[in-house]
């Protein structure tokens, strides 16, 4: 009897899979799907808890103004940042293979700036208000820049990923749909462009908005015109972990699926891309590590050794940070090729734990530590709303992905095997 | 957002901040709208069909896309790059004096007459006399889909494009669009049950004929194609398999109504 | 009163001078000032962590043994000057530095509770509303009615009691003056020692000017903080000039 439930399902579910590729059953799907529902319901019922209350349901306090929100945003906002940089991989430096995990990488993009506004939108204060930051806009602050790109961003993202969704095999159904995609695919380059430009400012905005932060001289750097140094460094940090985020999501995505979703080739490329921007970004990131120590934070009346004299924040982090999370992963990526390809996603998620730690550090590290000489060193522990809220926007992340790829062609070369 | 409203204040860094958004914006839409205005002039101009075919081609799995020549030999594996188009291929023409090398015999019980023109949608092409063409099902087509329930044939007049979609007929749930074989204007509906399906004015000159396929050619694709579709058969959960060497029943659809037919005419028939 | 009065108003710089040889942390100021700006009675799941708090005072302890000394130390927005931190970080204008009395402002009606200020402050002088405020019944009636009490989801601060400064701008124009002069925050006005000296930092015959040699904390970022301090004992000196807080546990207080 319950086979004879799933019938129409699977009837109305077959329509709507792309032909020439093989997915599981719906049932099968459904019982994938479960968990992650939950976890989205958790997240959902913690959010509106913090938006009934207000955020009194979280531990954050006036010394930790930004907590476990603010880094995982950062954090995978940086990771999202493969969707630009593929595109402008593959449409202004013509490295075609990348054709393979594009529309990945734009779905995956889209989804972490969906997911990160979401977790925003939840934090601030008055969220009703949003808008106001378009209607009185602080062209000085680093915040502005941050969310008029990243509200254009999105609108770019999900214009970019229209063309797949328009080829599902329902929808191409209507010829002038089809059309729209066509036409509308041979203006990519031109959203990839306006993509690229808006996530520069935006991946440096965000970087930016601790540089510029003069009372607090454990995240204050050395300024070129109106941008910090963490301006820049965001931008190349987040031009390294693209690439190796989206070669772990793909990975992760054969792994569950067990199917073979793209070349070999594909993998090395990725590699070899995030392997070079890494080097470039921490090398950079030692220079201005050093020039901080030195200079700029002596001026400030802030010796060096006061930073990591505080556990958990002892020295080690600097080094973790830049050599087993930095030169560690780049030098290996740069191999790509010449070493085991299976065994990449190791580096890969070793530079991604760097970036997540440089915007932990930066977030959490910057707020613990006390900037009058008689205060304290603080520490905080996010409640359960907070890391269910999250949960939530991971849930979303998963669920939104799944269905996408069961019903559209995320990965051209899947059918090719 | 206006001078002296609420106190707000504009500098220079708002006006270049904010027209460097509003220039980002107005990009974003007139690309959108470039999209959109190009799209109605497509559709006018009855170029949707065309691109529709370009798309869909794309999307086929691989082994629907080869090359005319890999099946007799010719160019084994080669994949077609122009959507099926040979009217202006450039290899066409030279593959086309490569003498074949496997022998080809026809599928027992299926009728592929000489006098008619084959395309890789499963149908035929017969020219008249007149100067005009029939159009109808080709005898792999028919049998798969058997006799459908409804046929929706264009009105006469209507303009067909080469791979564009010609008729779409229903059976059982399964729904395929079947693709023009010919470009011309459509000028009569065959008789319900009848042969043909359309007569068609086709547009003039040998050119119009040239991406089509006939004798051992139209042979050894259909083999491949016999093959096709017993893969798609076998491999479905229904577990139905045809014996290799028999002949194949008259209608398919109605021997195996388990089948995810739906499925099944969609790859033959070319749809994505 | 002439067109011309009207608009040769002269800028004021409003500041404080704390004297710390005379606070005796009793916490007058720190109550007047919640009653002036309307700061709902605390609930029971708040810390010093997480209530409104314009005003605090600290303890300090000397770090050296001999000699062994306690000061207090009152805290509030010092209205920092050059590049104030937070008003270059607001993203919707919701602080301002007024130039005609160099208050810095906070407007929690605009204000989208993002909390970006808060992380700029150097001075934690920021609070932040995480929960709706609530008053007793009955307690309401003890409101001011100058200040409007503030939603929760937004950011609050000192403004130097900025309501005061409204009436004293209202009693000037009913005398067809356009400059307020010197009035008097509630914390000033409470202090029992007058530790707390207000004034114009403009006006080279005031009371900061003639209040002798001031420091300032974390005076090394370059906010020009104008609240200062003075004090006779050296080693509040030697604290306010060293950096962030040093990591030898005698020496914090706490």
């Amino acid at each position: 009897m319950a086979d004879m439930a799933w019938v129409p399902t699977t009837m109305l579910d077959r329509k709507f899979v792309p032909r020439g590729v093989t997915r599981c059953t719906p049932a099968r799907f459904s019982l994938w799907l479960t968990p992650w529902c939950l976890l989205l319901g958790l997240g959902l019922w913690a959010a509106y808890l913090c938006l009934r209350d207000g955020l009194l349901h979280t531990n954050m306090d006036n010394r930790f103004a930004f907590g476990l929100w603010i880094f995982l945003d950062l954090a995978i906002i940086a990771f999202g940042g493969g969707a630009f940089f593929s595109g402008v991989l593959l449409y202004f430096f013509k490295l075609k293979e990348l054709n393979a995990v594009i529309r990945s990488a734009v779905l995956i993009g889209f989804l972490c700036y969906s997911g990160a506004v979401t977790v925003l939108a939840i934090d601030v204060g008055q969220p009703l208000r949003a808008w106001f930051t378009f209607w009185h806009p602080n062209a000085h602050s680093m915040l502005t820049e941050v969310t008029f790109c990243i509200t254009l961003y999105l609108c770019v993202l999900a214009v970019e990923y229209l063309p797949v969704l328009l080829r599902n095999r329902q929808f191409r159904k209507i010829p002038s749909f089809l059309v729209f995609e066509w036409e509308l695919h041979k203006l990519i380059p031109v959203l990839a462009g306006i993509g690229a430009f808006l996530s520069f400012f935006h991946q440096g905005s965000l970087g930016g908005l601790y540089g510029v932060l003069r009372g607090r001289p454990f995240a204050f750097r050395e300024s070129f015109g109106i941008w910090p140094t963490t301006f820049f460094l965001f931008v190349l940090s987040a031009m390294a972990v693209g690439p190796s985020f989206l070669l772990i999501m793909t990975r992760v995505a054969e792994w569950v699926t067990r199917k073979r979703l793209v070349l070999e080739s594909v993998y090395v490329r990725l590699a070899r891309v995030s392997g070079w921007m890494l080097t470039f970004y921490v090398l950079l990131k030692s220079i201005d590590t050093m020039v901080w120590l030195n200079s700029t934070s002596r001026r400030g009346g802030f010796l060096p050794w006061e930073y990591y004299s505080w556990e958990p924040f002892g020295v080690w982090i600097l080094f973790v940070e830049i050599g087993l999370f930095g030169f560690v992963p780049a030098l290996w990526l740069m191999r790509a090729g010449k070493v085991n390809t299976s065994w990449l996603i190791a580096p890969a998620l070793l530079a991604c734990a760097g970036v997540a730690l440089n915007r932990y550090v930066l977030t959490v590290q910057t707020l613990s530590l006390a900037t009058l000489p008689f205060d304290e060193f603080l520490s905080y522990t996010p409640s359960w709303q907070e890391v269910a809220v999250f949960g939530g926007v991971v849930a979303y992340g998963v669920i939104v992905y799944s269905v996408l790829y069961r019903y559209t062609r995320l990965f051209p070369q899947e059918q090719e095997r | 957002m206006f001078p002296g409203v609420n106190g707000f204040h504009w500098s220079p860094v708002h006006i270049i901040f904010l027209s460097a958004f509003g220039l980002v914006l107005s990009v974003l839409l007139v690309t959108l709208a470039v999209a959109f205005f190009r799209t109605l002039r497509d559709v006018r101009s009855g170029r949707a069909g065309a691109i529709a075919w370009h798309c869909d081609f794309e999307d086929l799995p691989r082994q629907e896309r080869l090359c005319r020549h890999a099946f007799e030999g010719a160019a084994p594996g080669r994949l077609c790059d122009r959507g099926f188009d040979c009217r202006d291929c450039e290899t066409h023409p030279k593959f086309a004096t490569i003498e074949t090398r496997w022998p080809v015999t026809l599928p027992a019980g299926l009728e592929y007459p000489e006098t008619r023109l084959y395309h890789r949608g499963h149908t035929w092409v017969e020219p008249q006399p007149d100067g005009t063409a029939l159009i109808g099902l080709d005898d792999l087509g028919a049998r798969v889909f058997g006799a459908p329930e409804v046929v929706e044939l264009p009105a006469p007049g209507t303009k067909l494009s080469v791979n564009g979609a010609a008729w779409r007929m229903m059976r059982n749930g399964a729904s395929v669009s079947v693709r023009s074989p010919l470009e011309g204007e459509v000028i009569a509906h065959g008789a319900p049950g009848g042969q043909w399906q359309l007569r068609v004015k086709p547009e003039a000159g040998e050119r119009a004929f040239r991406h089509l396929l006939s004798g051992a050619e139209a042979h050894a694709w259909v083999n491949a194609e016999t093959d096709r579709l017993m893969i798609l058969l076998s491999s479905t959960p229904t577990g139905a398999a045809l014996a290799d060497g028999g002949a194949l029943v008259a209608d398919l659809h109605q021997a195996l109504p388990d089948a995810p037919w739906d499925e099944v005419s969609a790859a033959m028939f070319l749809n994505c | 009163m002439s067109a011309t009065q009207k608009t040769s108003r002269t800028p004021r710089r409003y500041g404080m001078v704390i004297d710390l040889d005379r606070c005796t942390g009793c916490g007058a100021c720190v109550i007047a000032c919640a009653a002036e700006n309307n700061v709902a009675p605390g609930a029971a799941r708040e810390n010093d962590r997480n209530s409104i708090s314009l005003l605090r005072v600290f303890t300090l302890n000397n770090p050296t043994a001999a000699g062994r000394r306690t000061a207090f130390l009152p805290m509030m927005c010092m209205q920092c000057e050059h590049e104030t931190p937070c008003v270059t970080v607001c993203p919707q204008q919701a602080v301002e530095l007024d130039v005609l009395s160099g208050i810095v402002e906070q407007m929690p009606q605009r204000c989208l509770g993002c909390r970006y200020c808060m992380t700029a402050c150097p001075y934690h002088a920021r609070s932040f509303n995480w929960g709706d405020p609530s008053w007793p019944a009955g307690m309401e009636a003890t409101l001011n009615p100058a200040v409007a009490p503030r939603m929760r989801g937004v950011v609050e601060k000192c403004d130097f009691c900025q309501s005061r400064l409204h009436a004293a701008q209202d009693a000037a124009a009913v005398n067809g003056s356009l400059d307020p002069g010197i009035y008097t925050p509630a914390c000033v006005e409470a202090c029992p020692t007058q530790a707390i000296t207000f004034g114009d930092w403009n006006d080279p015959e005031g009371a900061l000017a003639k209040s002798g040699e001031t420091f300032a904390w974390l005076e090394g970022l370059g906010t020009q903080p104008k609240v200062r301090y003075r004090s006779g004992q050296n080693w509040l000196h030697e604290m306010a000039e060293r950096g962030g807080a040093a990591p030898a546990k005698e020496e914090r207080h706490g």
